[in-house]
């Protein structure tokens, strides 16, 4: 055991507790240099051990192959030095601890997807020999041709905190410029520095018009309006720009558009990915929350907590959950197995780590998951410990009160309301009610009869999974908003009647409903995949147990190829009952009971679960059924059931008289009697408005979760110790300083949740990550509004990122993000109403010579809208921008709603957006690319939707009634491009349309046609999608 | 080397060719030229589709992968095993229960097919494949492929992109990214589907690339094809023609006054593309222009397999139009007993019925893939791989079907630079795990990417930081195979 060496341990022990002071310590201490073997130990290493190294290992872990840039795994076995300090998962070989050690167990192959050697398992009797050498204490005569410690990295915390991001804000002097004439606010003087440094000279303010499409699409994603553009080119004060910034700031568009920015940087979608990219019904309310912060110019650093904890920050509020949706934004799989569900929990941790960083900070902690950052001072542990303030956070589909206090106050103020109505009911209930129905039964029962084979059920209550459903008195089901591909309907009724041997589903068409009904898809379509009926006692005295009525499919009006009413009662959920091709008509279906009939003594409810798995459920319909002698056919007669059970009731001797019966006669006997009815709608309409405490369900955290412990090589089968919450060193004053924000200030206090730390750290300007946050946000604000970030990479502030060229104007803006108290629309200001900004596009050579890359922005180029404000601004164009806002992600790509409100699933991206370069939503984006591509082309020129467009342009041009055709160019020009066309263009276009106006063959529509075809062409033209 | 794959300056060696094309006049050309670099977006706007030349001579030019979604069994299909035939019903050594999705009975299940031995090669396959056993001598069979991933979504994008979480880019593109398309009327990668996979668009996606290089999908459940390829019946040839022409003297004038903005010339560029792509794309996607006997090879009438008969015809028009990276994933209509749609293969209950229903609905065609390949000459300059998600379980999921296996499965590729007839690597007696030999996604990807033509370490686009390969941090070229 000579040439024991306990470094390893010493190191394996420091990692797993936790410790920073591993960080400082080198590879291998000079003093463990092994004594000289003997030499039997040298013939044993000569013969059995050296030949296998060289032969099965040297090719890709020795100073030769790292020559040849083959290294793998910094690890070289070439040397006794390199076996002890190991490479990227540890030591190599622990001396006289063959069992211990990593180099046996590869070779084993005990860990998986590190089987050494990678092309097949050496013999057994090698592998024996290996563990003997190292038994022996692993004699080496080898030197080491490289040094193994200088050939790895060692981070060293102090120096990293020198890099210039990770230093604390320091308020730079405002550069003094020669021509102060040319600086409109402090942030032209950073500029203007470099330029007059360089000798270059920067363009002049743009026209109005052009400052005002800018303006307007940066801040609001949507050209200026007709309206607005009168009005601003009318304006000649001084302060008029200043006050469009002031007016598109306020807008409610502005949260939309920068609301968007964001949701790029946090991978924001509504659906988990992987296997089934299962939907996430209530994630939307994230997407609101961050709309809303925008509009509300909620401070930058409140913003982050709240995505951080708001959870914990805010418990009792909706927005607390809704801010938390941030942490849940991502990708995670529905189907897991126990073979990878810790695995995938630690996929989803990095989710949420890497988001974190890069969306927040601009680093790159996903760099540092299995080993310490190759490139920045990002330590593993540094990961692990952020991971571990998170290990308690899991995905969640909650339903939570959307409105707390406020439903609370609402509901005391109805239920006052609603006293004196129920008390009118209560003493007609008991005092008028006998009397008079008595008196109806004698003189009026008589003259009614009822023989219909069907009996439309009355509904009692109805509910939906989603779906917001309303009955009426004629016992129908009516839709009211809210749909999901998938949903469950739920209807209750009662019958006092016995013998039920059918039910009747009617699925009616009505021309308020897509495509006329009776379903809710776009086509009018449903599939109704599952119908259940649970029959249940109705006096309480009954202790029958509720059945679930046994049915058989009978006959429907229509079946669907591939989709026969027989599926909707098999127990899969994804076939079912449709109809295509024959929507927009009234449909029905039978069912019938299958073996003896239902009814209970003393009444019935009966509670219909109609399941639609995939494309939507009913928008109208009603429910019957059948008692007769026999089985009612589809075509039979049907009407209400009330005169029956009126009669039933008649007929049992004491049914009028119970108490329980009571209530449901009323509501049978309303039908035949106003005053009845008078009172018992003012009860129910009432009862209608009553402020529900809806709970909404919302896509948030909960807390779950396990320990996390540090992987080696992130890998999970290899964890060594637990981390507690940590947080960036190098954005720390020191390695052990995250007790400032982990630890009670008092001792009395509970421990902040670990999130909440993290949040507190993250937004410390003082010692935590805070200058470092504010650096990313300003730099986010400036790439939008210049097309590229001063810090060129918005994700990446390390090494391997750009550097800027202007550190001194976005430490500038950093501070001025503190000084305005974290508040963005000031920064927008700042950033609009200066020279810089406002400056036009003209090419000055001598510049672009000085300059080619334009770092020193001293020119304004053209740049192309994004996907969503291509989209939106068509919409526009077209007349059909629907601005409602906030609420369920729509489904229906060709609605007129602004596209941050389309649904985002992460299989099924929309492809009119993802063929403009809106990005995939699986990690943070900070810099969207701008692509190229004839599939754009040619949706520009045959795509429906463009021709829809052209087609409502034109439409909206000669709605002016243009004087002539120049005057009707001229419109679409201002509407299209926010300009007048010049002469030349007019006559251009002129020609065009008469061009057009003979190839269609000159007819009296052709001018018409002709027309639309120069709309399409105008909304394919450059101009349009590249703002100036 | 390899430069210009960093994302900076993509294809700028081009840029004079393009910009000439783009029809922007000499004057304006001169000063683009001096000017460039000016924008954040030229880099990529400069037609980054432009060919480029791979690092050293490809041994293959294009790649169609025949994708048997829902996961062979490899012991059933190309990976004989005696001892499984011997032992069925007994103790499985060394099973693990909890391999797959399900829970698997430990119990040996045999294969139920006759097997017999092909060509000269030798090569057992199992009686499911009457046609493609003719074809064992030109294939290069790897039988010791093993995943991290063990359910479908992820494990098609451990295949295809080399992770199995979501927002990597997939072979195709990365392949489409690192040469460019030989046809600039067609698409470079083209996806085929019936019923979509699991995973969807994210096992071909484009993942953190530029958009220029995503898939472009043709679902056989669609007439229509390819969106928008199609001018609407109310607008005339000539009238689209003076349409564009319009654009272009607009848009140059627009450009004009912006000589720095090369992406503006981009934009000029792709409507004409998109003008030959409505030509060009129906032409090669109209298999009725292929003679009754080729139409007979593949099966297209044939009501079993008519479905991927036409996709791989139209894989094979494809290719021979200079698509770089064909991939089918085989659908719906291939499904066996009791599988669901979208995983044809997945013989969870019983292996016997499912399996000889999936290959009834690929064999020929895929066999018939081979043939015509070669008789046009296109096999050697052309690599085709077939292969599922992973394996299947040697021990029963229930009595009849066999669970999901990422420990072991088999992969051949023919044609373009691999040699035929040979067997790499090993599963042990049962098939239940790769023992010798083993290989990985990033392997199979390198000796790809090799035999395009391309270095997997040096094919590398940063990302948040990271320069990424499709590889990874590993991958070594499969030179056994190599031709």
């Amino acid at each position: 055991m000579k040439y024991f060496s306990p470094i390893a341990f010493t190191r394996a022990a420091i990692i797993s507790l936790g410790c920073a002071a591993f960080l400082s310590l080198p590879r291998l201490q000079a003093d463990e240099a092994p004594v000289q073997p003997s030499t039997n130990d040298l013939a044993f290493f000569e013969t059995k051990v050296r030949p296998v190294l060289a032969g099965k290992c040297y090719e890709c872990h020795s100073a030769a192959a790292q020559q040849k840039g083959k290294l793998k795994a910094g690890l070289y076995v070439d040397s006794r030095e390199g076996l002890m300090a190991g490479g990227d998962s540890g030591p190599a070989l622990l001396p006289g601890k063959p069992q211990e050690s990593l180099l046996i167990k590869v070779l084993r192959h005990e860990i998986k997807d590190a089987e050494m050697p990678p092309k097949g398992k050496l013999d057994d009797s090698a592998i024996a020999d290996l563990a003997k050498w190292i038994e022996m204490g692993a004699p080496d005569p080898r030197v080491a041709a490289v040094t193994v410690a200088g050939s790895r990295r060692i981070i060293d915390a102090v120096e990293g905190r020198k890099w210039w991001a990770f230093q604390p804000l320091v308020q730079p002097p405002v550069p003094d410029v020669k021509n102060k004439s040319l600086v409109r606010t402090p942030v032209d003087a950073f500029i203007l520095a470099k330029q007059e440094a360089a000798g270059l000279v920067a363009n002049a303010t743009a026209s109005p018009e052009k400052l005002l499409r800018r303006a307007t699409f940066g801040l609001t994603g949507l050209a200026p309006t007709m309206e607005e553009r009168e009005a601003f080119l009318k304006d000649t004060s001084p302060d008029a720009f200043a006050r469009l910034i002031d007016r598109l700031l306020g807008s409610p568009r502005y949260g939309e558009r920068w609301g968007r920015h964001w949701l790029d940087v946090v991978r924001f979608a509504e659906s988990g990915g992987y296997e089934f990219d299962g939907f996430r019904p209530g994630a939307y309310h994230y997407r609101d929350w961050v709309i809303r912060a925008f509009n509300a110019d909620m401070p930058f650093d409140e913003f982050v907590r709240m995505q951080l904890a708001g959870d914990k920050l805010k418990p009792d509020e909706f927005d607390g959950a809704a801010a938390v949706g941030f942490l849940v934004a991502g990708p995670y799989p529905g189907q897991t197995t126990v073979k990878t569900e810790e695995k995938i929990r630690y996929d989803q941790l990095d989710d949420m780590v890497s988001t974190i960083g890069s969306g927040m900070l601009g680093v790159t902690m996903a760099c540092a998951r299995c080993h310490d950052h190759k490139h920045d001072p990002l330590f593993q542990r540094d990961y692990y410990g952020i991971a571990a303030a998170l290990a308690t956070t899991e995905h969640d589909a909650a339903k939570r009160n959307s409105s707390g206090a406020e439903t609370q106050h609402a509901l005391e103020q109805h239920k006052q309301a609603g006293v004196s109505l129920a008390a009118a009911l209560k003493k007609y209930e008991t005092e008028g009610f006998s009397r008079r129905f008595e008196e109806w039964r004698k003189t009026s029962l008589p003259q009614f009869s009822a023989a219909t084979p069907w009996q439309i059920v009355d509904v009692r209550s109805v509910s939906a999974k989603s779906a917001i459903l309303v009955s009426d008195a004629e016992g129908q089901v009516h839709y009211a908003g809210n749909k999901t591909n998938d949903d469950l309907y739920t209807v209750k009724a009662v019958t006092f009647q016995k013998g039920v041997r059918a039910f009747r589903l009617d699925a009616l068409s009505d021309s308020s409903l897509p495509a006329k009904g009776p379903g809710l898809s776009d086509n009018g379509n449903f599939v109704l995949a599952d119908l259940k009926i649970i029959a249940r006692p109705l006096d309480t005295k009954n202790n029958a147990p509720p059945v679930p009525v046994k049915l058989k499919p009978v006959a429907a009006t229509f079946e669907q190829a591939g989709y026969p009413l027989a599926s909707s009662l098999d127990a899969n959920d994804t076939s079912g009952w449709a109809v295509a091709p024959e929507m927009g008509k009234d449909h029905a279906a039978v069912f019938a009971v299958d073996g003896a009939t239902v009814g209970f003594d003393g009444g019935t409810e009966f509670e219909f679960q109609l399941r639609f798995t995939g494309y939507f459920g009913l928008g109208r319909m009603g429910l019957a059924f059948c008692n007769g002698a026999e089985e009612a056919k589809l075509g039979d007669a049907k009407e209400l059931q009330h005169l029956r059970e009126i009669q039933t009731l008649a007929a049992v001797s004491d049914g009028l008289t119970l108490e329980a019966n009571r209530l449901g006669l009323l509501r049978w006997f309303s039908h035949f009697d106003a005053h009845t009815k008078a009172l018992l709608d003012a009860v129910s309409q009432h009862e209608r408005k009553r402020p529900v405490p809806e709970p909404t369900e919302i896509y948030t955290t909960r807390d779950g979760g396990r320990d996390v412990h540090f992987l080696r090589r992130g890998e999970v089968d290899r964890k060594e110790g637990r981390m507690s919450p940590g947080f960036i060193q190098v954005l720390m004053p020191s390695g052990d300083a995250e007790k400032r924000w982990t630890t009670a200030a008092e001792l009395e206090k509970p421990a902040p949740h670990p999130r909440v730390s993290l949040a507190n750290w993250m937004t410390d300007l003082e010692a935590g990550a805070g200058s470092l946050l504010a650096r990313v946000m300003v730099n986010r604000v400036w790439r939008q509004h210049f097309g590229r970030g001063l810090v060129p990479s918005s994700n990446d502030f390390g090494s391997q990122g750009a550097k800027p060229a202007n550190p001194a104007l976005l430490d500038w803006l950093a501070l001025e993000l503190m000084r305005n108290g974290w508040h963005l629309k000031p920064i927008h200001r700042v950033i609009m109403s200066s020279a810089v900004y406002m400056q036009s596009g003209e090419v000055n050579p001598a510049n672009v010579r000085a300059d080619p890359d334009n770092d020193l922005w001293s020119q304004r180029p053209a740049r192309r809208l994004e996907a969503e404000a291509i989209r939106d601004e068509l919409l526009q164009i077209g007349g059909k921008l629907d601005e409602k806002m906030f609420g369920p992600s729509e489904a229906n790509y060709e609605s007129g709603r602004r596209s941050v409100y389309l649904r985002v699933k992460r299989s099924e991206l929309i492809p009119f957006l993802t063929m403009f370069d809106a990005p995939e939503p699986a990690q943070s984006v900070g810099d969207r690319g701008t692509t190229t591509v004839p599939t754009q082309a040619l949706a520009s020129i045959n795509s429906n939707f463009m021709w829809d467009i052209a087609g409502r342009l034109a439409d909206r041009v000669q709605a002016t009634q243009p004087a002539s055709i120049e005057v009707a160019i001229a419109r679409t020009y201002e509407l299209v491009l926010c300009r007048q066309p010049t002469d030349s263009e007019i006559q251009r276009m002129k020609t065009f349309i008469d061009e057009q106006t003979r190839l269609l063959g000159n007819k009296p529509d052709s001018p018409a046609q002709a027309m639309r075809e120069f709309c399409l062409a105008m909304l394919c033209l450059n101009e349009f999608i590249y703002v100036d | 080397m390899f430069d210009h794959h960093r994302n900076g300056d993509l294809a700028l060696p081009t840029r004079r060719q393009f910009l000439q094309r783009s029809g922007l006049g000499f004057g304006s050309l001169a000063l683009a030229s001096m000017l460039h670099r000016q924008t954040g977006s030229a880099a990529t706007a400069v037609d980054p589709l432009a060919l480029r030349p791979p690092l050293f001579a490809p041994r293959a030019k294009a790649v169609i992968w025949l994708f048997m979604t829902g996961a062979p069994s490899h012991v059933d299909t190309w990976d004989y095993k005696p001892e499984l035939q011997k032992r069925s019903g007994q103790p499985l050594p060394g099973s693990d229960a909890k391999t797959g999705f399900f829970t698997t009975s430990g119990k040996i299940l045999a294969s139920p097919f006759g097997w017999k031995q092909h060509g000269q090669s030798g090569t057992w396959v199992s009686d499911i494949f009457p046609h493609l056993s003719r074809h064992v001598d030109d294939m290069a069979f790897i039988h010791s492929m093993h995943l991290k991933a063990n359910n479908h979504a992820p494990a098609s994008m451990e295949l295809m992109c080399g992770a199995t979480q979501p927002g990597h880019p997939s072979a195709g593109a990365w392949i489409t990214y690192g040469l460019g398309t030989e046809n600039q009327n067609l698409p470079s990668f083209v996806v085929m589907h019936e019923t979509r996979p699991r995973g969807d668009d994210q096992i071909w996606s484009a993942g953190f690339l530029p958009k220029t290089f995503q898939a472009l999908t043709l679902d056989a459940r669609r007439n229509g094809t390819i969106d928008n390829l199609v001018r609407q019946q109310v607008q005339s040839d000539p009238q689209q023609r003076s349409s564009l022409d319009l654009l272009r003297e607009m848009n140059q004038q627009h450009a004009q006054q912006r000589p720095t903005q090369a992406d503006l010339a981009a934009r000029i560029n792709s409507f004409e593309l998109a003008y030959r792509m409505q030509m060009a794309a129906p032409e090669a996607l109209d298999v009725n222009q292929e003679s009754d006997a080729t139409k007979k090879l593949y099966g297209l009438d044939n009501k079993d397999c008519g479905v991927f008969a036409r996709q791989c015809l139209t894989a094979r028009r494809l290719v021979e139009r200079g698509v770089r990276f064909v991939q089918i994933f085989a659908g719906k209509n291939t499904g066996g007993d009791g599988a669901v749609n979208d995983v044809p293969w997945d013989g969870h209950d019983n292996i016997e019925t499912n399996h000889r229903t999936c290959a009834a609905a690929t064999d020929q065609p895929a066999a018939a893939l081979l043939k015509d390949l070669s008789a046009r000459g296109l096999l050697n300059d052309t690599l085709v791989i077939w292969g599922g998600e992973f394996g299947r379980t040697s021990d029963s999921q229930g009595s009849l079907g066999r669970d999901h296996n990422p420990n072991g499965f088999t992969i051949w590729m023919a044609g373009g630079g691999v040699k035929g007839g040979v067997h790499y690597g090993s599963t042990d007696e049962f098939g239940y795990k790769a023992v010798e030999n083993k290989v990985r996604v990033n392997d199979l990807h390198a000796t790809l990417l090799h035999l395009l033509g391309l270095d997997h370490e040096k094919l590398t686009y940063r990302n948040n930081g990271r320069d990424y390969r499709l590889t990874d941090l590993g991958g070594n070229v499969i030179r056994e195979i190599l031709a």
